[in-house]
């Protein structure tokens, strides 16, 4: 054989394993992409869900209905910061008064959701 | 000794002889892999040649590659199995083929590997194909493939080395890499099969190919040139990313292994430079007999050339598994050190280091002057040779600092508020006696020392590290009459103690600072804290960088009038992007409750922490009501201290927005002190 033709065909495997790994690793990288839509898809589709959250009631709008409480982590939803909530009846802000630590539920189809159980935390 | 230095391969025996065997496989691997492209390259570099000792010589070349590429292949193995039993901290595992298999489909390493010896195999098939290279064309191609499969099989290995492991810029420093080893492989690869067509070509029979081995020595020692250049700097830059300073090089041994490579490329460039000066010039002419002797001479130069190179793989090989400078503790080996901060406050010392600077640069120019000169270059450089080691002399002494062997220690605890806390309380047990309770040195127990106890306020602690400082605490001052704590101490509370004195010393220079930002002048660094409100998870200062941030330290009831405005216009300061933080100077933690539901408080109150913060930012401001305005680096930039009474909040909103217009972000500041 023609060293010339030699070098064309081991070339040819360089390339093709190049081409190879790179499509591995794309097709990898694709599924991965499509598990992760597939996910917030399912995370943010009309199903109602459900969490427990701790924090501390920062403010009450007795008229609004509306805590405002510095939370922790909202999995898959929120991270932790301080934000007002709706609550789901009158009778729960006035179980609760700022500064009290508190785990409390919250209920919904986000982004519509309110607290719908709240429980005074032992102060520590 | 106080710096523990762990082996994490001295845990077993037999672990300890695999690792001992990686590193004899590592360097063979490394020496075969950079000789097939050196060799490749040479071939290329000598061109094609009809002569018959040229032939054999390139066959001669060609069938030690074969051999050579069959030995990176083995060693590769070797390497794998060795690297797989070092990753499962067992020596079976490096035959175990699941594994194995792990490593080659989970770890950077392992994928690196698997490229490299696909090429490497591409590289065995093209070389013990035997084609026929007959025409040009042909011969073009083949050794020109010889090249590109050797630089692919080689390359890579940049990606799986410490530059691999380079944060930030990952990129930049394996791409320097990879181009240091490319290089390295053309020279370092090149020199034995140039030292072996200068043996056949200066032997009786070799004649016919004297002149093109003449040519091909010339044309390699340019290649070499511009290689030695390419190979001085992407070393220096990857030596200021793995060492960093002049403690990690000598007091690692990392740096020292570098050290050594540095020694034996010193004689390799000596020899080079021997060779390209005097020797090259000698082989002028194309007779039988001109320049045979000194092509004899040149082939042996090159060939300890070779050697030499050798062994500076090995020790790369060993650079390869040692920890890079950066990221050990450098144990300073010498007495003194040498600091520009030796002269701060000194005008007589100053003006003689001044002088004996400029004789020194003046004599180094003169030299550099003489040295272009062709001839009578004594004359000129004796003298200035002279004057540049007396200014150096002159120059050095007023420079040198004390040092010990943990000056370079970085500390292991950062500069964080539970630290400084925890070192005010251990200062209270055992220093203020005699540094006093300000830490002036006026403590009453000092008067009986021999030296009166260091006043720890002042601003002389430029010219001492942390790490000073921790020799001292360790062992004492004898001569002072200091005590030394290793034994009472652990070593996170005598860095404890440090992050203490240096937040005091920062305090007190911060006495004057008002509450007016300075344009551009950051210099007093915040010291990091952890912080939670009520249950939620606790947050850390550090995680506010790139935004403004105004620490309320407040006392109730007085700073309520204060802390009322603050919430009440907690808009404004939302549309600012600045973020406070209030905290308890009596750290209660109900803080929130007894702050009340009017005016609604949304900011974070600190109720977890706060005792900390407080004990630390104190030394900043001692009265009741203060607050800090921390720029988007981290520095503190304005204080203001009050008794929480309501005040103006115009002249804060302009501090604000004075911060906020500032450009060009500085550096943040470090986690440690230093």
């Amino acid at each position: 054989m023609r060293a010339w033709k030699a070098v064309v065909l081991i070339n040819l495997a360089l390339v093709i394993g190049v081409v190879w790994g790179y499509a591995v690793w794309g097709l990898r990288a694709t599924r991965l992409e499509r598990e992760l839509a597939v996910a917030r898809a399912a995370a943010l589709a009309g199903v109602e869900r459900e969490w427990i959250v701790e924090g501390v009631v920062r403010a009450i709008f007795p008229e609004l209905n509306v805590l405002v409480i510095t939370h922790g982590d909202i999995a898959g939803y929120m991270p932790a910061m301080t934000m007002g909530f709706r609550t789901a009846s009158p009778k729960i802000q006035e179980a609760v008064s700022v500064g009290d630590a508190v785990r409390f539920t919250l209920r919904g189809v986000p982004p519509t959701i309110a607290v719908t159980a709240i429980h005074k935390m032992a102060t520590r | 000794m106080i710096i523990d230095r762990h082996d994490q391969y001295s845990g077993s025996g037999t672990l300890a002889r695999v690792y001992a065997l990686g590193l004899v496989a590592r360097w063979m691997h490394l020496a075969s892999s950079i000789y097939l492209v050196g060799a490749s390259t040479m071939i290329v570099i000598a061109g094609r040649s009809d002569r018959p000792t040229a032939r054999r010589w390139e066959h001669r070349i060609l069938s030690s590659a074969r051999g050579l590429a069959v030995a990176a292949l083995a060693s590769g193995l070797v390497v794998l199995g060795v690297q797989t039993a070092l990753f499962e901290g067992r020596a079976g595992a490096a035959l175990e083929l699941g594994a194995i298999a792990r490593v080659l489909t989970e770890t950077q390493t392992g994928h690196v590997w698997l490229v490299r010896f696909g090429c490497l195999v591409l590289l065995s098939t093209f070389l013990l194909l035997r084609l026929s290279v007959d025409r040009r064309v042909d011969w073009r191609a083949a050794r020109g493939e010889g090249v590109l499969l050797g630089a692919a099989a080689l390359v890579p290995i940049a990606a799986a080395g410490h530059a691999a492991a380079v944060e930030p810029d990952t990129a930049r420093a394996i791409a320097l890499d990879g181009l240091h080893v490319i290089v390295a492989g053309v020279w370092v690869g090149g020199l034995v099969p140039l030292a072996l067509l200068l043996r056949a070509a200066a032997a009786t029979e070799g004649a016919d190919a004297r002149p093109y081995a003449v040519l091909a020595a010339r044309c390699f020692s340019r290649v070499a040139l511009g290689a030695m250049v390419v190979l001085a700097v992407t070393g220096a830059l990857l030596a200021t990313i793995h060492v960093g300073s002049v403690a990690g090089l000598v007091g690692t041994s990392y740096g020292r292994l570098l050290l050594a490579k540095l020694a034996l490329l010193v004689l390799v460039l000596l020899l080079a430079t021997l060779n390209r000066s005097v020797l090259l010039a000698r082989l002028a002419g194309d007779g039988p007999t001109v320049g045979r002797p000194a092509m004899r001479r040149l082939s042996g130069f090159v060939g300890a050339e070779g050697l030499l190179a050798l062994a500076i793989l090995g020790i790369v090989a060993a650079l390869g598994v040692t920890p890079p400078a950066r990221h050990e503790a450098a144990v300073w080996p010498f007495g003194i050190r040498l600091s520009i901060a030796a002269l701060e406050g000194t005008t007589g010392e100053a003006t003689r280091a001044l002088i004996g600077s400029q004789i020194a640069v003046l004599g180094l120019a003169v030299m550099i002057a003489g040295g272009m000169l062709r001839t009578r270059r004594l004359p000129l450089v004796a003298p200035a040779l002279i004057a540049l080691g007396a200014g150096v002399g002159l120059a050095l002494p007023p420079l040198a600092i004390d040092a010990y062997p943990t000056t370079y220690l970085r500390p292991s605890v950062p500069y964080q508020a539970t630290s400084i806390a925890s070192g005010a309380a251990l200062y209270h047990e055992s220093c203020v006696a005699c540094h006093g309770a300000r830490g002036a040195g006026d403590g009453s127990a000092g008067l009986a020392l021999p030296r009166p106890p260091a006043d720890l306020r002042a601003p002389h602690t430029a010219q001492h590290t942390a790490g000073d400082l921790f020799w001292w605490l360790t062992n004492g001052i004898p001569a002072a009459g200091m005590p030394g704590f290793g034994a009472r101490l652990t070593e996170e509370q005598r860095w404890d103690v440090i992050n203490f004195l240096r937040a005091l010393s920062a305090g007190y220079a911060a006495r004057g600072m008002g509450s007016t930002v300075e344009p551009d002048r950051r210099w007093l660094v915040a010291p990091d804290f952890t912080f939670a409100v009520g249950p939620t998870p606790p947050r850390a200062l550090k995680e506010y960088r790139g935004r403004v941030v105004l620490v309320v330290l407040y006392h109730l009831p007085p700073s309520r009038p204060r802390m009322s405005q603050l919430a009440g216009r907690e808009g404004t300061l939302a549309a600012l992007g600045i973020e406070v933080i209030a905290v308890p100077t009596d750290a209660a933690p109900d803080a929130i409750r007894r702050l009340g539901a009017e005016p609604r408080v949304l900011f974070p109150v600190v109720t977890e922490g706060a005792e900390a913060i407080v004990t630390a930012y104190r030394l900043f401001a001692a009265s009741p009501h203060a607050e800090f305005l921390i720029d988007r680096q981290g520095y503190i930039r304005a204080i203001a201290q009050s008794g929480g009474e309501a005040a103006e909040l115009e002249p804060l909103l302009a501090q604000i927005q004075e911060l906020n217009q500032e450009k060009a972000p500085a550096e943040a500041p470090a986690e440690h002190v230093h």
